[in-house]
């Protein structure tokens, strides 16, 4: 009996050793919220990303000099400035909105180079050189002076990750600005969609879209891009609209961190849509 | 035998690098060829399915950790796909598959079911259809891996022939 299992684990070794290392890596793949893989990706990514900031900034070694930073940290000031003016011009007759406005310009910004990118159609994460010694914590967006680029979702100490708006597994609550409806924005793999907005709504292609008050991870307010298509669904009842992005994501070399704190309770129900 | 275990994880380092630092420049509509997979087929064509596993799954396991993505992930979509390309092992033909146009056909496969195994698992969308992944996911990441395979060849001919 031994000598026939053991004829047949000969036999079909391949198919056996395959199973144990899918069925190990499926089991990684569940464990990803746990805290010893956590730490053991902390550990890596930290260590590694030293590695790619080294020859990422010998790569980088023709780019602009210390000014730029300055320029692009005021340029995503006034965007934030220049966002709140146009809301406000929406909103004006509205006593009430006006005192459920918050002032994201007055967050503090920290700015931060892109190590490395992992370039994917699900999966669009980057790695910045910034961490939790300069105040970065898991949920601060990250922007450029044109919009919104992603949320923090991992932090080391000198690093951290950007899960950027390219990534299946992040949902933001947005608004659209011209006729204030609520969504939650994602990414399908192609492009970046609005469900089941109902078609009594009139949106149309060219209103802006940005962070909207309901969330409690992001700011309201920060720029996120414009509707660029409008699809009818369910019997013409609803709409599925598409956005095009202000910010470049793939091309993003640098970007800041708004230092925002989120509310801690309502925090820990929607940093769920994150996983 | 350890020797050529340890080879692959040496080279992996720089390779990791230039996947992280180097691919994302030349990706195209966030399209990104994948050279370490150019590596863990090479070194499966030249010494074995298992072995091409093995390796598979230690350097996608690694390249996890230190891409800040999915942990798992690459660990999954490297093993199946190394799996398959180590069906195209043959002691006998060594020269013929790593040397070939036939390297790169074994290359293509592997890739395209890397990349959308990836994409498969990594993905938490139900909007994202299968046949979508399959092909922009799938197909033109595997095709440009493909094109950076070609190097490979071209050398190992060159070698051959000196």
């Amino acid at each position: 009996m031994l000598k026939f299992i053991s004829r047949i684990i000969n036999q079909f070794k391949e198919y056996f050793l395959l199973t144990i290392l899918i069925i190990i890596s499926l089991t990684v793949l569940s464990s990803n919220e746990k805290p010893q893989i956590k730490k053991l990706r902390t550990f890596a990514l930290g260590s590694f990303a030293v590695v790619n900031q080294v020859v990422n900034s010998a790569a980088s070694i023709f780019e602009a000099d210390e000014s730029a930073e300055q320029l692009r940290r005021e340029n995503a000031e006034l965007m934030m400035q220049v966002n709140r003016l146009r809301k406000s011009g929406y909103v004006n007759q509205e006593l009430r909105s006006m005192l459920s406005y918050k002032d994201t310009s007055s967050y503090p910004l920290v700015y931060a180079d892109v190590v490395s990118k992992l370039v994917n159609k699900i999966q669009g994460n980057f790695i910045i050189n910034r961490g939790s010694k300069d105040g970065i914590k898991i949920g601060m967006p990250a922007v450029n002076d044109k919009g919104i680029i992603g949320v923090i979702a991992d932090v080391t100490e000198d690093f951290s990750v950007v899960r950027t708006l390219y990534n299946s597994s992040l949902n933001i609550a947005v608004t659209v600005q011209s006729i204030n409806i609520d969504g939650i924005l994602s990414w399908n793999g192609n492009e970046l969609i609005i469900k089941n907005i109902p078609t009594t709504y009139n949106v149309r292609v060219g209103d802006r879209v940005e962070t909207s008050d309901f969330s409690s991870i992001l700011p309201p307010h920060i720029p996120v891009g414009v509707v660029s298509k409008r699809e009818t669904i369910s019997l013409g009842l609803l709409h599925t609209i598409s956005i095009k992005p202000f910010a470049d994501i793939s091309a993003v070399d640098n970007l800041f961190i708004i230092k925002s704190l989120p509310s801690k309770q309502v925090n820990q129900l929607e940093m769920n849509l994150m996983r | 035998m350890l020797l050529n275990y340890l080879r692959p994880v040496l080279y992996f380092i720089p390779l990791a690098v230039v996947q992280l630092v180097i691919v994302p420049l030349i990706s195209i509509a966030e399209i990104a060829p994948n050279v370490i997979l150019i590596m863990i087929v090479f070194y499966t064509l030249k010494y074995g399915q298992i072995y091409g596993m093995i390796t598979g799954f230690v350097l996608g396991f690694a390249l996890d950790l230190i891409s800040g993505g999915l942990a798992g992930a690459f660990m999954f979509s490297f093993t199946v796909s190394v799996f398959i390309a180590g069906y195209f092992y043959n002691e006998n033909k060594i020269e013929i598959n790593t040397a070939s146009s036939f390297y790169l056909v074994i290359l293509f496969i592997a890739a395209a079911i890397n990349a959308f195994l990836y994409s498969a698992v990594a993905n938490t969308n139900s909007d994202v259809g299968i046949l979508y992944l399959a092909v922009e996911d799938g197909i033109l990441p595997g095709l440009y891996t493909t094109a950076l395979g070609l190097p490979v060849v071209i050398f190992n001919t060159r070698k051959g022939i000196e």
